[in-house]
């Protein structure tokens, strides 16, 4: 072999070598060679479609990219939420690409599962309930969640081709104690609007209308609108309740008062307006009896009975004789007996006398929830389960075993072996085990489909992806199992155009795809709505017999609180959700047992204790939570979590109130009640950390959540002084024109065209919480689950702190945090590597690629928003498949914070430039600004003196948080407005 | 002080140099294993991230940077003798000097390893060394960790080159004793020392410049350090006493090392007669001298603390000596500032137990007041809803260990092999004594 054969050989396989060994896989992005019409690799496409997490009902748009929906938005077109989404809607997504979602229907043989195709399982339903349905009346049951009317009309066509009755719609807030109440007193057997945003004096009885009563996005948005400061006034809101959840957070007074007490509280109210005003503009008749009930309640008898403090409680009964516009909303959806029914009552009552006229009771624009069975009917329906099984029990989207009283024995009757169960679930839920066979059927996004909270409301649910597992829509099903011909047309979406057409008169293809796009018909006038509005005074008296129920025994009492996160429970698995604290506990993950420190003193228990709660129905096992939050003497305990099985995020997590409760049955068979017992309380022994992500509540002081007085507002203001100290720095603003020779050590920064601010209103701000969950989904964060958030590891970029106020810590006050874009950031100095870059558009951005990880920034940052990735965080397949494909995931060793949503910026710069043109104010919405419900978050550019954000900056009540250490943050607080009460 | 002859100092520190037993071996070999507990918990924080410390939000920094000042803490007082007691020619220096300035290479070498183990990617950590390079990046020097990055770097080639220089006439009477491959190392190493007129002049020149170019390396280094967190802006960082405060808990913590080490170096040693008890009680006196400023510096930050009025900053303070952190600020108190006090009692600064005890006592302190410092400023810091906790893992303790038995291991060693006493500086002592009497 010669040298240059050698030389070549030995190059060639060096070569080969060493290019067949890489330790990297292929790493190709592939696009479509031919894609479809309306998919354009890179850009995204959005579907107007409706939310089915809860009965609300809102409108969305479903941002597909690549053929996934990764994000939802509010669809502002829609009047139920207009544009905006709450926690739970922002979440929902997660529940299409859960990684426990199932993928194929499975039937129980022999008590192992076993897994079937669609075909087959449509094959086997479809003997089953034909093979029933031959064999006389109503061996075909069904139970449904709340649907819309064209999927229910579908039901009721199948099920009466199966020879059975309708569905019975079942929702675990029913709402039924409201509706009775309204039957009641107005002869209505139904769920009006309430217009809280024409009131100027609100009372609630418990109604947790900020977190699940209802249409709790709606009403937050109808709530600020009567309760946020403007053109110097401020409505007033008393909330009366033994516990301050969410709603009570944001109320101007927390009365609380014994559990139950609410009726007697209205009553007495009642009591105090009718001596004070006069029963004027009602009939004697209606005046006499409602005389006759308020009458035992006078002042001095209200208090003692209901333990409310005197002077909060005249200070609402003045509030209220003197307000023009006064509304009283009743008790929330979550049962405590009797009490809820009376409260109803009561503020029905208290509604009449104050305004005869009804005229902020909306009984033309009634809520779909109303249609939802009573607990009577439920109970009559397991009832009837157990003395006469149907051969086959069909199950939609319902989870009885959970959410029933553990003395129903729910879970017994469905594993009954005579009575063939289908549940149609995409996840193996409590219900789901005892079922015989689990159908999964395809989503609300990924179905055609229709659900209108209110009767002239036409909201579409269209198909923004594919099904993720190909399954069928439950529309479909039960057209298959059908005998043939009990419905005429042969698919779901037929009939959807069909009833479409018949009932709203969409009759062209023009009209349809219109109504596609816009996501439904939001202007239309039902002819036959607005017929029933309060006609008489029916005997209500026969609920006051007996006096309101109080329990007044020195035994511990048990309360179920509403959940701004779980709802009723359907929404524990999603990550999201559990990893996102709750705004006012601010505990994540976990379900503890809220209690009074004098409370938990008396039984010797402390924050962090494992404890046993036990009555007569059943226990639970949580962790203390020692708050001012809930009166003496009493456990409450969030609804939604304590989940049995299998689920990832869900199962053996928190603890489930349902479980504590029992059913009382009144003579009335419609009737029934879910209320718990006194409880019995047992130390553990064990102790677990709280997943909580709040230091100390305790403001210190400090200039971080800031109020101001209403009177203060009023007032012209006075001369400020100012200085260097804390509370007297001036507002220095993220500009050029904010340096100061004699304060700044560098020279100011100059910005090309923008410079990008947020204002947030303190005063518009509710904690919902909703602007956390939209950044989840926008920016890829991740969900480090609850032991890494006991390591203070949780990855939110923004996030609502939860104070105590300055001047009365009594009161609460809620401060979204994010990164503050600071032009003297403290963050950028001490980078050693220049991973925190001030752009020229005044963002402080993080360039993950550079970061090294000294964590110096996040040391340095005063706000403490700087997020590190401790570890590759994971995303269980196929949840990977909602990322934001314009957002880096960020590798462990690697910091990262809130960028202003930067992507979206790019975007509208790209769009600018196409057109030639600056971006437009209000163009540009990060994730947070675009969800918030109340719009206490607005984003501009300071450099436009035109801007809504400029406008909000020059506001008497702008400051900036912790602004005297000079970090000039770009984020600029309005201070919330408080009344002196 | 006792009189030696020239050939009693060469055989007493020969004699160290001995062929070691079993005994010696095996702790060697012990604590060869520490380093690599120390360097499994590394590799296993490598593979699976930061978050196998105890490090959260906002605590985000944790022992990894408390045992990085100790150990750069550790390595001043060895400078402190070597150099500056050089410069004032304060003689009892010269039997622990050797020794003192082994401590600062071992100890800037531990110390070095820190701030690697505590990046996030340690494995992009070329990204601050300011080499022109394809990302057309520059490291940003506005940061104290690009100060830190010179400041450590400078300090560690200056203190072995001043380690080095000190030990060539040794290296050379070594060299003469010394026979087979033994022989040609340290000929080698020796760099042809002969004893000339001439290498004596630029030998005494070049020791003389090294000392005073260590000099003041020994006051910017720390102070450098201490940058890291008085240019910060967190309540209680962020302080002008924080340079001198720094170096003074530096010189403190060291010269207990050095009592730490001699202690025990002279009994197995037999070096009783060199490292006599007078060195040890001046060693002792400096102690109390530097326990006295760092308890003066404690108690100026409180009243800096009182007298700025900011309430962020008296509240971090309040909650330093009464809050989560009180154990470890009154461990922090007491074995600093008040047990060096009982040094001024002669019986004490002059028994070998109580100076060993007490000398363990300031290292914990020292440990302690590194902690105090980064944990509790930022674990209270400006918004009291990101407050939180810190303790350390079982990784953070291994990594620990490593770091202490690597420092041990390399000083064991050393001691075995290289002249742990300064041969030369006795004689030059010897001398000066001599021409005294």
């Amino acid at each position: 072999m010669d040298r240059r054969t050698f030389l070549k050989l030995a190059g060639m396989g060096s070569l080969t070598f060493a290019s067949a060994c890489t330790l990297e896989s292929e790493k190709k992005l592939y696009s479509l060679v031919k894609n479809q019409d309306d998919m354009v690799s890179g850009k995204a496409n959005w579907y107007a479609a409706t939310c089915r997490r809860c009965p609300a009902g809102c409108g969305v748009l479903a941002k597909n990219r690549e053929g996934r929906v990764i994000k939802l938005e509010g669809n502002p077109l829609h009047p139920v939420n207009r544009g905006k989404l709450c926690i739970r809607g922002q979440s929902g997504l997660q529940a299409v690409y859960h990684p426990d979602r199932l993928k194929r229907p499975r039937i129980k043989q022999d008590g192992r599962w076993q897994a079937l195709s669609f075909e087959e399982a449509i094959a086997r339903l479809a003997e089953k309930t034909r093979s029933a349905a031959a064999r006389g009346k109503n061996r075909v049951r069904m139970l449904t969640c709340l649907e819309g009317d064209v999927c229910m009309g579908l039901f009721e066509k199948s099920m009466a081709a199966l020879n059975g009755t309708g569905p019975l719609v079942f929702e675990p807030f029913s709402h039924e104690h409201l509706r009775s109440a309204n039957q009641a007193v107005f002869g209505v057997s139904g769920l009006p609007s309430y217009r809280l945003e024409n009131a100027d004096c609100l009372v609630s009885l418990g109604a947790d209308f900020l977190e699940t009563w209802l249409s709790p996005l709606e009403y937050a948005r109808r709530f600020k609108a009567m309760h946020a400061y403007a053109d110097g006034k401020k409505g007033l809101f008393f909330h009366v309740s033994p516990w301050r959840g969410l709603t009570g957070a944001n109320a101007d007074a927390w009365l609380s008062c014994r559990p139950g007490a609410e009726a007697v509280i209205c009553l007495g109210l009642i009591r105090q307006v009718l001596a004070r005003k006069g029963p004027s503009g009602i009939s004697a008749q209606a005046a006499r009896q409602i005389r006759a009930v308020s009458e035992p309640y006078t002042r001095e008898k209200v208090i003692e009975l209901s333990g409310i403090d005197q002077s909060g409680y005249d200070q609402m009964a003045d509030a209220l004789l003197l307000a023009k516009d006064p509304l009283i909303l009743g008790a929330g959806a979550l049962g405590r007996g009797r009490g809820d029914l009376q409260a109803n009552i009561a503020a029905n009552l208290l509604n009449f006398v104050l305004d005869p006229q009804l005229g902020k009771i909306d009984f033309t624009r009634r809520h779909r929830a109303e249609k939802a069975a009573g607990h009577g009917e439920i109970a009559a329906f397991f009832d009837q389960l157990t003395g006469n099984p149907p051969d086959v029990l069909l199950l939609n989207n319902v989870n009885p075993v959970y959410a029933l009283p553990p003395e129903m024995e729910t879970s017994g009757i469905l594993a009954n072996q005579q009575m063939f169960t289908v549940c149609f679930s995409n996840f193996m839920d409590e219900t789901a085990q005892c079922a015989d066979m689990v159908f999964p059927v395809s989503m609300a996004l990924e179905s055609w489909d229709e659900y209108g909270a209110y009767p002239d409301l036409l909201s579409f649910c269209q198909p923004a992806m594919k099904p993720l597992y190909g399954a069928p829509q439950i529309g479909d099903v039960f057209l298959r199992i059908a005998p043939d011909g009990a419905v005429e047309n042969k698919d779901a979406k037929q009939e959807l155009i069909s009833r479409v057409q018949e009932r709203w008169g969409i009759s062209d293809t023009g009209a349809w795809l219109q109504a596609v796009r816009a996501g439904g018909r939001f202007d239309h006038k039902d002819a036959s709505a607005g017929a029933s509005g309060p006609a008489v005074m029916p005997a209500f008296q026969s609920w006051f017999e007996d006096p309101p129920a109080l329990i007044r025994s020195e035994s511990l009492l048990f309360a179920a609180l509403p959940s701004v996160r779980f709802f009723d429970g359907r929404d524990a698995h999603i990550p999201w959700l559990c990893e996102i604290p709750d705004p006012v506990t601010k505990v994540a993950w976990q379900s503890p047992v809220l209690m009074h420190p004098e409370t938990a003193r008396k039984y010797g228990v402390r924050t962090g204790d494992v404890i046993n709660l036990m009555n007569r129905s059943g226990s639970v096992s949580a962790p203390v939570y020692e708050t001012q939050n809930i009166r003496p003497g009493l456990a409450g305990l969030q609804a939604g979590q304590g989940h049995a099985g299998p689920g990832r995020y869900s199962g053996g997590r928190g603890a489930n109130p349902f479980s504590l409760f029992s059913l009382q049955r009144t003579a009335d068979t419609e009737t029934a009640f879910y209320a718990a017992d006194t409880l019995r309380l047992e130390k553990s022994g064990s102790r677990q950390k709280l997943a909580s992500t709040a230091g100390s509540m305790d403001p210190h002081g400090r200039k971080i959540a800031l109020t101001v007085a209403l009177s203060d507002l009023t007032r012209p203001p006075g001369p400020e002084k100012q200085g260097l100290a804390m509370h007297d720095f001036p507002l220095t603003l993220p500009m050029p024109e904010g340096y100061d020779a004699h304060r700044d050590f560098y020279p100011p920064h100059g910005h090309a065209d923008y410079r990008w601010a947020m204002a947030v209103d303190l005063d518009r701000c509710i904690g919902c919480s909703a602007c956390a969950a939209a950044c989840y989904a926008e920016n890829n964060l991740a969900v480090v689950g609850k032991q890494e958030v006991i390591n203070g590891r949780e990855m939110s970029w923004m996030h609502i702190e939860h104070y105590q106020q300055m001047d009365r810590p009594d009161q609460p006050i809620f401060l979204p945090m994010l990164c503050q874009h600071c032009d003297n950031a403290p963050c950028e100095s001490v980078c050693p590597v220049f991973a925190p870059h001030h752009n020229k558009e005044g963002l402080n951005n993080q360039i993950y690629n550079r970061c090294i990880g000294t964590r110096f920034c996040a040391q340095n940052c005063p706000y403490k928003v700087r997020r590190f990735n401790w570890h590759d965080w994971n995303w269980p397949q196929p949840l990977n498949l909602q990322l934001n494909p314009d957002v880096t995931v960020r590798s462990k060793g690697v910091m990262e914070k809130c960028s202003f949503c930067v992507q979206r910026i790019k975007a509208a710069h790209g769009n600018a430039k196409d057109e030639n043109r600056m971006i437009r104010d209000g163009e540009v919405s990060p994730a947070c600004v675009q969800t918030c419900p109340t719009g206490a978050l607005v984003f501009g550019s300071l450099m436009d003196p035109n801007s809504r954000v400029s406008k909000l900056v020059s506001d008497r009540r702008a400051y900036q948080v912790m602004g005297y250490l000079n970090t000039k943050p770009a984020v600029i607080y309005l201070k919330k407005v408080v009344h002196e009460i | 002080m006792e009189k030696l002859s020239f050939a009693e100092i060469d055989n007493t520190v020969n004699a160290t140099l001995e062929p070691p037993g079993r005994m010696y071996w095996t702790v060697v070999a012990l604590l060869f294993c520490g380093v690599l507990v120390g360097a499994a918990c590394w590799g296993w924080q490598i593979l699976v991230g930061i978050g196998a410390g105890g490090q959260n939000s906002p605590v985000n920094w944790g022992t990894y940077l408390i045992n990085f000042v100790f150990w750069v803490g550790i390595a001043h007082s060895g400078t402190l003798i070597s150099a500056i007691l050089y410069l004032l020619r304060a003689g009892w220096r010269n039997p622990i000097a050797r020794a003192a300035e082994t401590m600062t290479v071992f100890a800037v070498c531990t110390a070095g390893l820190f701030p690697f183990i505590h990046l996030g990617r340690v494995w992009m950590v070329y990204y601050m060394l300011p080499v022109p390079n394809q990302r057309t990046l520059w490291p940003n020097f506005q940061s104290p960790l690009m100060f830190d990055v010179v400041a450590i770097s400078t300090y560690f080639i200056v203190s072995v080159l001043f380690w080095y220089t000190g030990m060539l006439p040794d290296f050379a009477v070594i060299r003469d004793r010394a026979a087979g491959v033994r022989k040609k190392i340290f000929t080698v190493l020796s760099l042809g020392w002969t004893a000339r007129y001439e290498q004596w002049r630029h030998y005494s020149r070049g020791y003389l410049l090294f000392a005073a170019l260590a000099t003041p390396l020994v006051i910017s280094v720390h102070s450098v350090v201490s940058w890291d967190f008085a240019l910060g802006v967190a309540p209680g960082w962020h302080t002008t006493i924080f340079a001198p405060y720094f170096v003074a808990g530096a010189i403190h913590s060291g010269l207990a090392m050095v009592l730490t080490l001699m202690i025990p170096m002279r009994r197995i040693f037999n070096a009783q007669r060199i490292i006599t008890m007078h060195v040890l009680e001046s060693v002792a006196k400096t102690i109390v001298f530097t326990g006295l400023i760092v308890g003066f510096a404690y108690g100026t930050e409180y009243f800096i603390a009182w007298y700025s009025r900011n309430s962020v900053e008296m509240e971090v303070f309040a909650l330093r000596s009464t809050g989560d952190f009180a154990l470890q600020y009154w461990i922090m108190v007491v074995c600093n500032s008040l047990v060096p006090l009982l040094f001024f009692i002669r019986r004490i600064r002059t028994s070998i137990i109580w100076l060993f005890a007490i000398s363990i006592l300031v290292n914990i302190g020292m440990w302690f007041e590194r902690f105090v410092i980064i944990i509790s400023s930022v674990a209270r810091d400006f918004l009291p809803h990101a407050w939180g906790d810190y303790a350390p893992t079982g990784i953070e303790y291994g990594i620990m260990l490593g770091s202490f038995c690597l420092f041990f291991f390399l000083f064991f060693l050393f001691v075995k092999h290289l002249p742990s006493i300064s041969m030369t500086e006795m004689k030059e002592l010897q001398h000066q004594a001599g021409t005294h009497d």
